[in-house]
C-alpha cells in the first residue's frame, strides 16, 4: 500500500524491544570487521584504539538499536563477540 | 479474408437500385422540411427507383413497407431519412435484413437532429439542406458493398483486476455463473476500502462484518483462483482472446502458514501499519489485517533484515512451527488466457496535505475521513476509542469539513465525490451513539443526501443534534498551549463570520483516480476523462462497458461511487462479461481496413497510427496484413497511407468522395463541408439537435467513425471542389474513443493549415474542433462562428483554393 502516512502510530510507545547487552573480547579480535559489516542495524564501528593483536576491534556506538539478531555473534571466526538480552528491562523506541 | 473482401469489393455488376424513404417523424421533421418535396427530389436521382415520403419509417407498418419494397422493388440499397444513425440505424439495417439484404446496403441521411431540429424557422433552407443529405445518403449507398460480420470466439474465463468489494463481487457472480475466475489483487489481501470502513451507510452496518464472509467465499470458490500480492504485467490480444502476464510478487511465506501469528511476536521490526493508515504499528512479517484472505502472512522485504540471499535475523523462521518461511522465494509470471476482463481498481483518496490553509500532516488532531474509519473502528488501534492524536483523549467537540478536494477548480478536483457527505452523516451519529455529549460540527458546501435512506439518515443527524453550518472554514489555527483548533470562515447562510473551537477536526476527503490508472490504460487501451476516471462505451446504454471490447467496469474505477453502487456494477459487468462468454463467440463490425496488396509498399506507417496494434507488416512479404478482430475501426490506418493501398470497409475513399461530390455539386462556395466523428462530435451535434440549439443552415456533415479516417486528400478534396470551408471535428484530445486516433487528426490538419498558409490561402477556411458528445451548443457555435468567414469567402478566394487543391481531383 503505497500511502502517505501523516501521524505517529498511536501504539508506538507500547512497542517493546529486549535491551541489548553487547559484549565484546577486544584482545581476541583479529579486525576482519565482519561483524561491523553485517550489523542489519549498523550497531557497531571501528575504534581508534589498538587491541593486544595490533588490529582495530570494533565498539559499540548504538546499543539501543541492537535487534538481538545476534548475528555478529555467528560471523565473528574468532568468537569475540556475544550479543546477551537485558533481563527484566525493557526499553520505549519510537 | 482480405483477400475475399478484395475479391466482393469489385463484384458489383447488377444493376443499383435505390429506395429512398423520408420520414416526416411526425411533424418533429416535417414541421420545418418540406418532406414531400424532398422525397420527390431523391426521386430525380440516379439509380433511385423508388422514393416516397411516410409519417413514422421506424413504426411497424414504415418498416414493413420497405421490406415489402425490397422484394417487390428488387430494390438492392435503402437510404431512409429520418432521424440519428446512432438512433435507429440498427432497427432499420434489421428490417433490411428480415427482407434479405445486407445490412450493409443500407444508409440514414440525418435530417432531424441534423437539420430539422436545427433550423426550426427556416423551412426554405432546412428543406435545401435536407435534399443535400438525401443526395449525399444516394451517392454514398450506390458504392456500399454487402460485408460479412466477423465471428471471434470467446474464452470462457474472466480476469477481475482489483479485489474490492466491486471486484470481489464480480468475481463471486461469474464464479456462481460457472466461469473461471482470476481475482488480481495488487495488496496482501483482498478487501479493499471496503475492507478499513467501520460503518457503512444509510444502514450502519458494520463494513467488514458484511465483506468478511463474501471476502472468505472468494479465497474458497473453487472457481475462483485468488492472486493476492500480484499486478498484472502485460495483456495482449482482443475480445474473447486476451493474453494476460500476471507478476506474482513473493510473500516469503508458505501457504502451509496457519496465521497463528507467533513469527510477528518475534519479529524486531516495526513500521507504521498502511492498513490503518499508520495510525497503528505492525512488523516486518505480518498480516495486515485480522480478516485477511488471503490470510497468509507476508513479509515486507524492504523492512525485513535478510537482503540478497544473507539470513542475517531468522527469528520468524524458528518461531514458526509449520516452517512455512521460505526467505529465498521468487517473484513468478503466471500466464493466463481470459476472454473477459473486469476493471475493478478502485479509486485514491485525495491527500490533504496539498492545502496549507488545513494543516494536515502538520497539526497533530487535524486527520482524514480515512484515520477517522480506524480510529473509530473496534478493531482498529485506538479499540474503538474516537481518541485525539495529540494527547490520546476523547474529543468533546469535533468538526467534520466536507469537499476537501472535492468542487473545487483551486484545491482538489472539480467533481462531487459522490460519499463524502453521507460518511460525514453516518460518522457524525456514530460519534454520538458513542458519546452523545460530544459537540459536532459539520462545515459544508451543500449537503448530497440523493440516495435511498439518505435523506432519513441527514435527519436523523440533525435530530441528534450535529449543527450544520454552510461555508467551509478559510482556515485551521491551532492553540498551541491546549492542541485545540480554532475554525474560521463564512457562514454563507447567514452572512456572517464565524470562529469556532474544537478538539479535533476531520476532513472529509475526496475519492480521486488511481495514480497507477495510467497503467491498466495502457495495458488494455482504455479512454479516461478528464478527471482520470474510465471512460465507459456509453454514459447511460452501456455504462459499465470499456469501449474496447471484452473489458468491462467495476466501482470507483469508472467513477466515485458508495458501496451498494458499486456492487450493483460488479453484478452488472459481472452479467455484461457472462453474457459474452454465455454466447461464446461475437461478431465484429464489418468496418475493418481493407487493403490493396498490389498498391502496398510495405512502408509501414499504418502500423505505426493503428491504436490497437492490429496491422502487422510482415517485412519479408512486403505485405501488411490485419487482425481484424483486434481492429477497432477507426480508419486512420487508410486516412496515413500514401498510396491509397487501405482504406476502410462501409467508409471507403470513394464512398466519402462521393459525399464530398454530392455536397459541392452546387452552391459549394456557400457551404461548409462537416467532417464528424460518430462518438463525440457527430453525437454532439445530435445533442444540439435535440436540445433544438439552432444554428445557420449551411453545414453538411460526413460521419466517419473516428476523425482519425479523415484523409487529408478529402479536405482537399472539398476545396478543389469549390467548398467556402471545412470542418474536422472529433472527440477531445485525450478522450479518443480509438484511444489516441485523433492526435492523428491534429496532426494532419496542422500540415493543411501550413500547406493553406503557404499557398496564401485563409486557414480559417479548415477548422478544427474538439467536441464531446455533450457538447451541443460547442458544435453549435462554432457552425454560428464558421457564418461570418464562409460569407466573407470571395470567388476570387475559392477558386484559388481550387487551384491549389487541384491534385486531389485526380487523386481521388
Amino acid at each position: 500500500m503505497p500511502e502517505r502516512i501523516k501521524h505517529t502510530p498511536l501504539d508506538s510507545k507500547d512497542v517493546k524491544h529486549p535491551k541489548a547487552e553487547i559484549h565484546l573480547i577486544k584482545d581476541q579480535c583479529k579486525g576482519c570487521g565482519y561483524c561491523i559489516e553485517f550489523c542489519p542495524k549498523k550497531v557497531l564501528e571501528e575504534s581508534e584504539e589498538i587491541n593486544a593483536r595490533g588490529v582495530r576491534p570494533p565498539k559499540v556506538v548504538n546499543e539501543d538499536q541492537c535487534i538481538l539478531c545476534q548475528f555478529c555473534t555467528a560471523v565473528c571466526p574468532d568468537f569475540a563477540i556475544f550479543v546477551v538480552e537485558k533481563k527484566n528491562e525493557v526499553e520505549c523506541k519510537t | 479474408m482480405t483477400e475475399k473482401k478484395e475479391s466482393k469489393f469489385n463484384q458489383s455488376a447488377e444493376e443499383i437500385r435505390i429506395g429512398v424513404y423520408v420520414c416526416h417523424c411526425g411533424l418533429n421533421i416535417a414541421g420545418s422540411v418540406n418532406c414531400e418535396e424532398v422525397a420527390k427530389f431523391a426521386a430525380t436521382l440516379s439509380h433511385v427507383v423508388l422514393a416516397q415520403d411516410n409519417r413514422y419509417t421506424c413504426s411497424d407498418q414504415g418498416q414493413e413497407g420497405i421490406k415489402k419494397d425490397i422484394k417487390e422493388h428488387r430494390l438492392n440499397r435503402v437510404v431512409v431519412a429520418a432521424c440519428s444513425p446512432r438512433l435507429h440505424e440498427p432497427t432499420f439495417r434489421k428490417a433490411c435484413e428480415d427482407a434479405g439484404l445486407n445490412k450493409y446496403l443500407f444508409e440514414m441521411a440525418n435530417i432531424r437532429e441534423h437539420c430539422s431540429w436545427v433550423h426550426l424557422y427556416d423551412r426554405d433552407s432546412a428543406t435545401e439542406k435536407a435534399k443535400d443529405l438525401v443526395k449525399m445518403a444516394v451517392a454514398k449507398v450506390a458504392l456500399l458493398q454487402p460485408a460479412t460480420e466477423l465471428e471471434v470466439p470467446i474464452n470462457r474465463k474472466a480476469l477481475v483486476i482489483g479485489g474490492g468489494v466491486a471486484g470481489i463481487q464480480a468475481a463471486l457472480d461469474l464464479a456462481d455463473t460457472g466461469y473461471k475466475v482470476y481475482l488480481v489483487e495488487k495488496e496482501p489481501s483482498i478487501g479493499g476500502m471496503m475492507a478499513r470502513i467501520d460503518k457503512t451507510f444509510p444502514t450502519m452496518d458494520c463494513s467488514i462484518c458484511i465483506l468478511a464472509p463474501k471476502m472468505s467465499d472468494a479465497g474458497h470458490h473453487l472457481n475462483i483462483e485468488l492472486m493476492a500480492n500480484s499486478e498484472v504485467a502485460e495483456v495482449k490480444g482482443y475480445i474473447g482472446n486476451f493474453h494476460v502476464k500476471v507478476l506474482r510478487k513473493p510473500r516469503y511465506v508458505t501457504k502451509d502458514c496457519s496465521a497463528c501469528g507467533e513469527c510477528a511476536k518475534v519479529c524486531p521490526i516495526v513500521a507504521p501499519n498502511e492498513f490503518d493508515v499508520g495510525l497503528a504499528t505492525r512488523h516486518a512479517i505480518y498480516s495486515p489485517f485480522a480478516q485477511a484472505v488471503p490470510a497468509t502472512y507476508i513479509i515486507d522485504m524492504n523492512l525485513c533484515l535478510n537482503k540478497e540471499g544473507v539470513v542475517v535475523c531468522d527469528k520468524c523462521m524458528k518461531a514458526c512451527d509449520r516452517q512455512a518461511i521460505k526467505y529465498e522465494m521468487k517473484p513468478e509470471t503466471a500466464e493466463l488466457e481470459v476472454g473477459t476482463v473486469i476493471v475493478a481498481t478502485g479509486a485514491d483518496v485525495f491527500d490533504p496535505s496539498v492545502l496549507p490553509n488545513y494543516g494536515y500532516g502538520k497539526l497533530p488532531n487535524v486527520i482524514t475521513s480515512l484515520e477517522f474509519e480506524r480510529l473509530i473502528n473496534a478493531g482498529g488501534p485506538s479499540s474503538g476509542h474516537l481518541i485525539r492524536p495529540s494527547d490520546m483523549q476523547i474529543p468533546k467537540r469535533v468538526a467534520f469539513i466536507q469537499c476537501v478536494g472535492s468542487r473545487s477548480d483551486r484545491n482538489g478536483r472539480l467533481y462531487c465525490s459522490n460519499v463524502c457527505c453521507m460518511n460525514t452523516i453516518k460518522d457524525s451519529l456514530l460519534i454520538k451513539e458513542h458519546w452523545p455529549d460530544t459537540e459536532i460540527y459539520v462545515f459544508y458546501v451543500d449537503i448530497r443526501a440523493y440516495g435511498k435512506g439518505f435523506e432519513d439518515l441527514y435527519t436523523r443527524a440533525r435530530k441528534a443534534g450535529v449543527i450544520f453550518i454552510r461555508g467551509l472554514p478559510a482556515e485551521i489555527k491551532e492553540d498551541k498551549k491546549t492542541r485545540n483548533l480554532w475554525l474560521v470562515g463564512e457562514n454563507t447562510l447567514q452572512n456572517e463570520l464565524y470562529k469556532v473551537n474544537v478538539d479535533m477536526a476531520i476532513l472529509s476527503v475526496g475519492l480521486e483516480a488511481r495514480k497507477d490508472s495510467e497503467v491498466i490504460q495502457r495495458l488494455l487501451t482504455l479512454s479516461r476523462n478528464t478527471d482520470g476516471f474510465f471512460l465507459e462505451a456509453h454514459p447511460k446504454l452501456r455504462p459499465v462497458d470499456a469501449a474496447t471490447g471484452g473489458v468491462f467496469f467495476a466501482g470507483c474505477a469508472e467513477s466515485p461511487k458508495d458501496i451498494k453502487d458499486s456492487v450493483t456494477q460488479a453484478s452488472a459487468a459481472a452479467a455484461r462479461a457472462g453474457i459474452l462468454m454465455a454466447q461464446g463467440k461475437v461478431t465484429v463490425e464489418a468496418i475493418t481496413p481493407i487493403i490493396f496488396a498490389e498498391k502496398c509498399k510495405a512502408c509501414g506507417l499504418c502500423t505505426k497510427v493503428c491504436p490497437y496494434n492490429a496491422l502487422m507488416l510482415n517485412k519479408e512479404q512486403k505485405r501488411v496484413t490485419v487482425i481484424e478482430a483486434a481492429c477497432g475501426g477507426c480508419g486512420t490506418c487508410a486516412a496515413e497511407c500514401p498510396f491509397g493501398a487501405l482504406t476502410q470497409s462501409h467508409f471507403t475513399d470513394e464512398q466519402i468522395v462521393a459525399q464530398i461530390d454530392a455536397v459541392t455539386e452546387q452552391d459549394a462556395d456557400k457551404k461548409v463541408v462537416a467532417f464528424c466523428c460518430n462518438w463525440c462530435s457527430y453525437a454532439g451535434a445530435d445533442f444540439a439537435g435535440v436540445s433544438r440549439m439552432q444554428y445557420p443552415p449551411n453545414v453538411r456533415i460526413i460521419r466517419t467513425m473516428c476523425s482519425g479516417r479523415v484523409s487529408p486528400k478529402f479536405v482537399e478534396r472539398a476545396f478543389a471542389k469549390g467548398a467556402a470551408a471545412v470542418m474536422v471535428t472529433g472527440c477531445h484530445l485525450g478522450d479518443c474513443h480509438y484511444i489516441n486516433a485523433n492526435y492523428q487528426t491534429l496532426k494532419r490538419v496542422e500540415k493543411l493549415w501550413k500547406k493553406m498558409e503557404q499557398n496564401g490561402l485563409r486557414k480559417e477556411r479548415l477548422q478544427l474542433l474538439w467536441a464531446s458528445a455533450a457538447e451541443g451548443e460547442k458544435f453549435a457555435s462554432k457552425v454560428r462562428e464558421m457564418k461570418p468567414i464562409v460569407e466573407c469567402v470571395t470567388s476570387e478566394e475559392i477558386e484559388k483554393a481550387r487551384k491549389v487543391f487541384e491534385k486531389a481531383l485526380t487523386d481521388g
